[in-house]
């Protein structure tokens, strides 16, 4: 199975797909970790990596040129973050052709909403996140986006990584 | 110059010849709004407002051919600081018609406010307050205005004037006691309060954020008898839950309605140790840690329904609201107390 079909549906019967949605944290490391330890062997198993990238507002920025620059800012560094864990995956055993890394920059109200979009889209079969472990006063500030997924996820397993 | 004061007076809108307009001209239309004794000497004409440092008192400013006579800059207490100029927010005369408006040039701020320990990324846009003003431009609960560009394509916000008091300043006048406060006036508090929340609805409804609610920026306007949000060019940067520093603070002001201030740990301990030694962690406010959430450890009959309210707010709370529909469906329980 190549990159470039990773979407194809027909073969989600044969195959077991998983998308872990990571950022450039050490909890989503561990994730990507714990998907190489666990299924680096197995023959079947084809991984997603997904990065959404919340782009703020176009009121956060004074100008258009700031905004572009945001964007290609963190294009380059999600890119090698990105790079990093398939490098994690490879040494774990997977083919290159057996991981597949997106990096989508957008405005989202929810990242937990966006996440779940494209489980929608890629019909895979686990969601894998790594739980960053908030406070209790964090969660009522900034909402739990692993939260989020295990009360809204359908047609799929999930999988939140301590 | 005489033809030109009658023009400009008579018809709001009508266009100047800015390029031919003589500082004369400006000194006979001031006089001709305010009295001749405030007519000023010198001052400038400003057209472009990119260094709003450089926009002095007594200055005129030109916007979207209208001339604003500049007086002094408004303030606000912040971070524990009380009266802070903002100097990018002039208060000034429309010379058209003499009222007073609020004129808030383009001051881009970035920075991060600490809440219950916790950072949070905050900027400041003119071009978001903008557009909210158009959105409530008929919601009486909100300040009015619009934003127009100076020469140099600066979003100048200009407001109305709303002549009033903080809600909340108003409110602590309210009632002998507590008790009094609590059965006498607070109903009505409450259905102001739930007229206020449902404001803050109309604006997530439509995608927006407040971005900055504190109970100074809710003032009660006595010409139209209503409470009304101000100062919305603040927005966050948002986690999971995009709402839920709007709610927080809502959250802060119904704690304050609640207790007709607030209820503050030291205090308690200085004067009601009794009331002081029964509280634990989880009755404290979640953003404030020295001010009670749960009001009805201080104030017993305060009722179940309202109380629950308040405790989604404490350290103890299980869950949070996610939108002001949660809220407003609780409000709407707690009411019915009172009914």
């Amino acid at each position: 199975m190549s990159t470039r079909n990773f979407t194809d549906l027909a073969q989600k019967e044969s195959n077991r797909y998983v998308m872990v949605a990571v950022d450039e944290s050490e909890n989503s490391k561990r994730a990507v970790m714990f998907l190489g330890d666990f299924f680096g062997r197995a023959k079947d198993v084809f991984i997603s990596i997904l990065s959404i990238v919340p782009e703020p507002s176009e009121d956060y920025f004074a100008t258009d040129a700031e905004q572009k620059q945001w964007v290609a800012d963190h294009q380059v560094k999600m890119n090698k973050v990105l790079e990093g864990y398939k490098n994690i995956l490879a040494d774990a055993g997977f083919n290159d052709d057996h991981v597949d890394a997106r990096l989508i920059i957008r405005q989202c109200e929810s990242i937990g909403d966006a996440i779940l979009e494209e489980q929608e889209k890629l019909q895979c079969h686990i969601v894998v996140v790594g739980r960053r472990g908030l406070s209790h006063n964090e969660e009522f500030i900034f909402g739990s986006t692993s939260n989020k997924i295990l009360h809204h996820a359908k047609n799929c397993a999930v999988m939140v990584i301590e | 110059m005489s033809s030109l004061v009658i023009e400009y007076t008579k018809e709001k809108n009508v266009m100047l010849d800015m390029q031919n307009l003589t500082k004369d001209d400006l000194r006979r239309l001031i006089a001709e709004r305010t009295g001749s004794k405030h007519v000023p000497d010198k001052f400038n004409i400003v057209a472009d407002t990119s260094d709003f440092f450089r926009v002095e008192y007594n200055d005129v400013m030109v916007l979207a051919d209208h001339l604003y006579w500049v007086r002094s800059y408004e303030k606000e207490g912040r971070f524990g600081l009380d009266d802070e100029p903002k100097y990018w927010v002039r208060r000034a005369i429309d010379l058209s018609d003499g009222s007073t408006k609020i004129l808030k040039m383009v001051f881009h701020e970035k920075f991060e406010t600490k809440v219950g320990g916790l950072i949070i990324k905050c900027f400041r846009s003119p071009k978001k307050e903008a557009r909210i003003l158009d959105l409530v431009a008929n919601h009486k609960n909100f300040m009015h205005g619009y934003g127009v560009n100076d020469t140099a394509g600066n979003n100048v916000r200009i407001i109305d004037y709303i002549s009033g008091r903080q809600f909340c300043d108003i409110i602590v006048t309210y009632g002998s006691s507590h008790e009094d406060y609590f059965y006498n006036h607070f109903p009505k508090v409450l259905d102001q309060y739930i007229e206020l929340v449902a404001a803050i609805k109309f604006l997530h409804d439509n995608g927006e954020k407040h971005g900055d609610i504190r109970r100074d920026h809710i003032l009660f306007d006595k010409e139209l008898g209503v409470n009304r949000w101000i100062d919305f060019d603040y927005n966050y940067m948002h986690g999971e839950s995009k709402w839920s520093f709007d709610l927080q603070g809502l959250g802060n002001i119904i704690i304050f309605l609640t207790g007709r201030g607030d209820v503050l740990v030291p205090d308690l301990y200085k004067k009601q140790r009794e009331v002081f030694d029964t509280l634990w962690g989880e009755d404290l406010n979640i953003s404030y840690k020295n001010r009670v959430a749960n009001l009805q450890k201080i104030y017993p009959y305060i009722p179940d329904s309202l109380n629950r309210i308040l405790l989604h707010f404490s350290f103890g709370a299980q869950i949070f609201y996610e939108t002001t529909n949660q809220m407003l469906d609780d409000l709407a329980d707690a009411r019915a107390h009172f009914s």
